[in-house]
This record gives C-alpha cells, sequence and structure tokens, in this order.
C-alpha cells in the first residue's frame, strides 16, 4: 500500500519551486513601473489613502484578506502565465475546466426543490422542469435526513416540513412519478454518510423496478462526512470512524456500479455556512478528499478510478472578487494535489468539478427583497469562478422554503445570466486581472496553511473526533456575531439603513397539510403489506456486514428492495456501531 | 448580597439539524452573566422535564425547520399543565413568517426571536420577562 506525505504542503510548495517560471511581466517594465508607482503613491494618493493601503472587507462568512487599494503587476511580479493560470482546459486549470467553458455546456441550473409528501415535491419537480431547470436538486425533511420514520414520536410535527418526507422505496416512486430519470441530472441531497446508505439504495431500488440500469443513472449524492458529524446537531450519531466508512462504501459501491453517478460532494457549503471562513470550507473538503482517497486506494483501487468522479460544493458569499478566486484557487490547488501527491495518469483525475449555492446566510429576513439583487452578485460571482452547477437561493430564505414565485425568480435569474448579459460567451472574463491572479494566488497560500493545520492535528477524521473542528467554526461564528452587531460587517435593512416603514410584505410557503397522516398510513400499509421474513432476513444481513466491517451498501440496496425503512435501517447503524457524543459542549 | 443568576434552559425543538443560532445565544447569554444549560435537540416533554429538574427562570427554543408552530404550541400546553408558565418565561427564535411569528406570541411565548435579532435584544428581553415572572 503506496505511503503518501503526510505534509501535503511542503510537497506542493517544494514541487512549486522547482518549476521554472518565465515571469509574464518585462523585468525591464517592472523596474519602471516600480518607480513610477512609488512616485504615484507619493504625490497622488492621500495620506490618508497610504496609511489604509490595505483593508479588509467584513463580510458574512467572508475570508478576512486584506484588500489593497489598487492592483498592478507589482502586486503579482512573479505570475508565470503558463504555470499559474494557463489556458482553458490546460493544467492547472485555473481558467476552466474545459476550453470552450460555457460555450460548450452552459452550467447546470439545479434549484432545489422539496417539501410535503413526495407527490407534493413531485409537482414541483414538473412545475421547475417546464420552465427550464436542468437538474433537479431533491432536499429530504428533517425526520428523513436525521433518518427517522414519518411515524417515529421524534418527527412528530416535523413530516414534510423544509423538505419531502422519504420513509421507504414506494415513497421514492412517488417522487420521480413520471419524471425521466435516465435523462434529468438529478442531485439527491442526501448529507450524510448514514442517509446515502439508506437513501440512495431506494433511489436504484427504484430505478431497478423501472426498468432502468443503474449504468445510465446521472447525479450525485452528498455523503460527507462533515454533515453528518461536525455541522449537524441530531438526538443520535455514529461514531465518526464508522461513518467515514460509510462514506468510502458509498463511494466504492457506486464507482462500481452506478459509473455516471457524482458519489460525493465534498463539503463546502454547509461547513461555511455553519460558521466557517472561505478558507476553512475549500481546506477541510480537500483534506476530506485526501483522506477519502486514501481509503480508497487502500481497498485497492487506483486514484484515478476514485477522483475521476470526486465533486465538491461550495458556498458563493458576498465579497465578490473572493468568491471569483476562491473558486479558481482550488481548482488549481486540486489539480497541483492529485497530479503530484497522488501521481494520477489521467489527467481528468485532477478536475474539481463543483457544484456552488449561494449563500443562505448571508441574506436578511429584513426587507427580503434585498436578497434578489444579493443573490444575483452572489450567482454572477460563481459564473465567473467557472462552477459546472448552481443553485440560487430565493428571497425568502430567511421566512421558509421558497414558494413557486420566489423558486422561478431564481431560476430565471440563472437564465438572465446564461442568455442576456453576455458574460458566459468569454472563457475567465476576468483571468489576468492583476485583483484576481493576486486573489488567487493569496487565497491558495492560506488553504494550504489550514490544510497543514489539519494534518499536523492528525487528519481531518481526528480533528473531528477531538472536537477541534468544531470549536474552531463556533469561535469563528461568535466573532461573526460581533462583527454583525457591531456593524463592521454591514446589512443593508437589517444593521444600517434600516426602515422604520414596513417593507412589502411577500408570500410566505404555506406547507400542505396532513402530510404527517399520510405518511403514517403508507407506513402503516407498507408493514402490513410487506414480507416480514424478508425484511428481517436482510437487516440482519445488514447487522452482520456492519459488523464485519465489509462493505454495508449491497446489503441495504436488498433491505430497500423488501421495503425497509428508513428508521429501521438506521436502527442497524445504531445497533452496530454504538452512538458517538461528539466532544464538544456549548 | 449577589443577584442569582438566571437560568435559562435552551434547547433545539425536534429534530432540526441548525444549531449556530443556538450556540450562539447561549454563549451570549454566558457573556451576560447567565448560567446556562444547553440540551441540544429535544421534544417538548424532555425539555419540560429538564425545566422541572434544573428549575429553570427562561426556556428558550430555536426552530429552523418549519415545526414551531406545532411543537411550539405542544410545548407551552405541556408547560401550563405542569404549571411552568407561572414563574417561568418562554422564548422562542428561529425561521419563520411574520404570521406565525405573531401566532406564537398569542399561543404563549413570551418573546419571539427572528434571524437578526442582537445580543442586548435578546438578553434585555430575557431580563424584561424574568423581573416581571418574578
Amino acid at each position: 500500500m503506496p505511503e503518501f506525505r503526510k505534509n501535503t504542503k511542503d510537497l506542493i510548495l517544494e514541487n512549486d519551486s522547482r518549476q521554472e517560471r518565465v515571469p509574464l511581466y518585462n523585468p525591464e517594465a517592472v523596474k519602471r513601473i516600480e518607480k513610477e508607482f512609488k512616485k504615484w503613491k507619493d504625490e497622488k494618493v492621500s495620506k490618508k489613502d497610504n496609511d489604509n493601503w490595505c483593508v479588509t472587507p467584513h463580510t458574512v462568512i467572508g475570508s478576512e484578506i486584506e484588500r489593497e487599494l489598487l492592483y498592478t503587476p507589482l502586486s503579482n511580479v512573479d505570475f508565470d502565465y503558463m504555470i499559474d493560470s494557463g489556458n482553458s482546459g490546460q493544467e492547472p486549470f485555473t481558467r476552466g475546466l474545459h476550453p470552450n467553458m460555457y460555450r460548450g455546456r452552459q452550467f447546470t441550473m439545479r434549484q432545489l426543490t422539496g417539501f410535503g409528501s413526495p407527490e407534493d415535491t413531485n409537482e414541483r419537480i414538473k412545475f421547475m422542469l417546464d420552465n427550464g431547470v436542468t437538474g433537479l436538486n431533491i432536499l429530504f425533511d428533517l425526520p428523513t435526513i436525521q433518518m427517522y420514520d414519518s411515524d417515529d414520536p421524534v418527527s412528530r410535527g416535523q413530516v414534510g416540513m423544509s423538505g419531502v418526507a422519504v420513509d421507504s422505496v414506494y415513497d421514492m416512486e412517488l417522487l420521480f412519478k413520471d419524471i425521466p430519470i435516465e435523462d434529468v441530472s438529478i442531485s439527491l441531497v442526501t448529507h450524510y454518510p448514514s442517509n446515502t446508505a439508506i437513501l440512495f439504495p431506494m433511489f436504484l431500488a427504484m430505478a431497478k423496478k423501472r426498468g432502468i440500469s443503474w449504468d445510465k443513472l446521472k447525479g450525485s449524492v452528498q455523503n460527507d462526512v462533515t454533515l453528518e458529524e461536525v455541522v449537524r446537531s441530531g438526538p443520535e450519531y455514529i461514531p465518526p470512524k464508522d461513518c467515514f466508512r460509510i462514506q468510502c462504501d458509498n463511494i466504492e459501491f457506486i464507482r462500481k456500479n452506478v459509473p455516471l453517478w457524482n458519489f460525493i460532494t465534498l463539503n463546502g457549503y454547509n461547513l461555511r455556512e455553519f460558521g466557517a471562513s472561505g478558507i476553512t470550507e475549500i481546506a477541510v473538503a480537500i483534506t476530506n478528499g485526501m483522506e477519502t482517497i486514501e481509503n480508497l486506494i487502500s481497498r485497492g483501487y487506483e486514484v484515478d478510478w476514485v477522483a475521476r468522479r470526486l465533486a465538491f460544493f461550495w458556498s458563493a458569499a458576498s465579497d465578490f472578487f473572493d468568491e471569483v478566486s476562491r473558486i479558481r484557487a482550488a481548482r488549481r490547488l486540486w489539480y497541483k494535489i492529485i497530479k503530484n501527491k497522488y501521481n494520477a495518469k489521467d489527467l481528468k483525475s485532477t478536475w474539481m468539478r463543483c457544484h456552488v449555492q449561494t449563500s443562505g446566510i448571508s441574506l436578511t429576513r429584513q426587507e427580503p427583497l434585498n436578497n434578489i439583487i444579493r443573490a444575483a452578485y452572489h450567482a454572477l460571482s460563481v459564473v465567473f469562478g467557472g462552477a459546472q452547477s448552481l443553485h440560487v437561493d430565493s428571497y425568502d430564505e430567511a421566512y421558509s422554503v421558497p414558494t413557486e414565485e420566489s423558486a422561478l425568480l431564481s431560476l430565471r435569474t440563472q437564465q438572465i445570466i446564461q442568455n442576456e448579459i453576455g458574460v458566459t460567451e468569454v472563457v475567465d472574463p476576468l483571468g489576468g486581472s492583476y485583483y484576481i491572479e493576486t486573489m488567487t494566488g493569496d487565497i491558495e497560500e492560506k488553504i494550504l496553511n489550514e490544510i497543514d493545520e489539519l494534518e499536523k492535528a492528525g487528519g481531518y477524521i481526528c480533528s473531528i473526533e477531538k472536537g477541534m473542528i468544531q470549536k474552531k467554526i463556533a469561535e469563528h461564528f461568535y466573532k461573526e456575531q460581533e462583527l454583525i452587531e457591531k456593524k463592521d460587517i454591514k446589512l443593508v435593512g437589517q444593521n444600517i439603513f434600516t426602515s422604520e416603514s414596513k417593507a412589502p410584505s411577500i408570500n410566505v410557503f404555506k406547507y400542505p397539510l396532513d402530510v404527517e397522516e399520510k405518511q403514517k398510513e403508507r407506513i402503516a400499509n407498507l408493514k402490513s403489506s410487506r414480507s416480514k421474513k424478508e425484511v428481517e432476513k436482510a437487516l440482519g444481513d445488514l447487522e452482520a456486514a456492519c459488523i464485519q466491517k465489509t462493505n454495508i451498501i449491497p446489503f441495504s440496496v436488498k433491505c430497500a428492495e423488501v421495503g425497509c425503512t428508513i428508521g429501521e435501517i438506521f436502527k442497524v447503524f445504531k445497533k452496530s456501531y454504538g452512538l458517538w457524543k461528539p466532544p464538544v459542549s456549548y | 448580597m449577589s443577584e442569582q443568576k438566571i437560568k435559562v434552559l435552551l434547547s433545539i425543538l425536534g429534530l432540526d439539524v441548525h444549531n449556530r443560532g443556538i450556540i450562539t445565544v447561549s454563549k451570549q447569554l454566558r457573556d451576560a452573566g447567565m448560567e446556562v444549560i444547553y440540551i441540544g435537540n429535544a421534544m417538548p416533554s424532555a425539555i419540560i422535564n429538564v425545566a422541572l429538574q434544573e428549575s429553570v427562570d427562561i426556556i428558550g427554543v430555536s426552530s429552523l425547520g418549519g415545526a414551531h408552530l406545532k411543537l411550539g404550541e405542544e410545548l407551552i400546553k405541556g408547560a401550563k399543565k405542569e404549571g411552568l408558565m407561572e414563574n417561568e418565561g418562554f422564548i422562542i427564535g428561529g425561521i419563520f413568517s411574520p404570521q406565525d411569528a405573531e401566532k406564537l406570541k398569542k399561543v404563549g411565548f413570551d418573546d419571539v426571536f427572528t434571524s437578526g435579532a442582537t445580543r442586548d435584544e435578546i438578553t434585555g428581553s430575557i431580563i424584561k420577562i424574568h423581573n416581571r415572572k418574578k
């Protein structure tokens, strides 16, 4: 089993230093610019501006990176076009994964949908497809996410709220009724390795029943230990090591059996929204990605086999040029890591493909229509960054699940970007900007530093077990709240330009009634019509696989096929692995 | 004579996964000199049991998942049954419409907070409620 250097930062820096650089900026020109720049600063720039040459923009979940008043070639004097940037579709992929980017294929417009019973969401899916959405993105309700059945006492009052209720394969059938699942890309927001290992098998069992071969299915699952163990509050957790193993089980199984499926979307978004900086977001996702790759390699697979389908999920918040630069920096760094640390043979393995969601926490409750503007800027920064897929948050983010109206507006935001303002005709339009290229470099450096921190602490899973990452984030968002209250972070309508007059009220989504009753009835019918013997056997086999630590997914698929419920399968996990209490006290 | 610290019980209502807000509030209240017991996710009956056991002054719950009316009402009903409404204050925070915020006040919550609420607003309200109830 190959040994990988534990110190990614040193490896990358060593490799960088070995490159023969040809600076883009002519040394003679640089000398002259330097002389004139000094003169300009002394003569033209005010004392006040000179004293405050660098300022730090304060934004919600921003990166707190200093900005110069003016960026010039001097800010990034060693810039080497071919080494630092390359052309699009060329190493190191800073400018984008493909030569033609959005001219070749537009970013997928993938808006989240999910509420009520499966047939309620099915209706909204059809509405979105009719209006031009190009990918589906299904969000489950809290009982489903936390893996309790709709008839469990702890699910009371929460069935179908803030997501769709799914208890068994039969709900999957209702959810996707009349939807051509072999033709449209489907993201199932199964946040956790555990619920991915339950819900995705239900999806697969549903596809099998329809006679659709799994090798036709296109889409993604989240499947991230970060979501199950770090940024989630729940009544019951399984231990991080077992959760991580399930994450890798999911990957192994999906890679083998559902070849077009993105088996993980490294997080990313939820970590940052919880309260981490834009730097921590990327550092954690990359470190998780590396540990995942190494686990799969230890199971006997090649890096290329795994990395080809690894995907990432970012947040896009308000510091516009920072957001653009982040996506570029992350893409370049991932290339360097997969190429130089893991020696991938296939260039496609080094591609950092990402879905991005505009930041929910950056939106306000006050004057909700302002959020339309915010989300549009967030979305634009994503397009300049070169992401593959986008969800735009709706203006009623601080009120409820989107209405048809607000969901449609989010979709229109994307369509306007794609069709009206000409930004997708030119690849990486901000590339070459002194500002953007300097920021891209600064951000890459900072990400590497945080990866280093995590590795020195024993790795990502280790830092979860010790409660270190949770503590770091809690401290960060507490400080951020102070910045908001001190008005260092300015939010129009919330803490500045607050209006005494009432803003026009918006329609707030009303949940369909009787979802809980419907789902309870369905579970009762399911339990009376399925084969008790088959269910018992399937759950028993799953438990054995859990204990033996063999890949549990084939057994979970069997459970789904015979009509086990999500709660029944989760019980097996809890029984086999025991419960874990995060070592953090709040 | 030392002032008795205001004792606050904080909890997430039901299965909500979000805890950034409640953790922030928990820290803010401690910084303001209150004693805080944070029990994470809990259903109304469990919250009431802890409130009785710990003899708390204020019970605060967080709900971003849409269950604020159903479970919030259940909490207040259960609290009334146990006589907890007399000297104890109930507050709720989270994501819901202005209409629902009004409904929650009618249901019996002493105060309701939505996103953007500041430390001063929350701690000020708790102190006011506590003084009124005691």
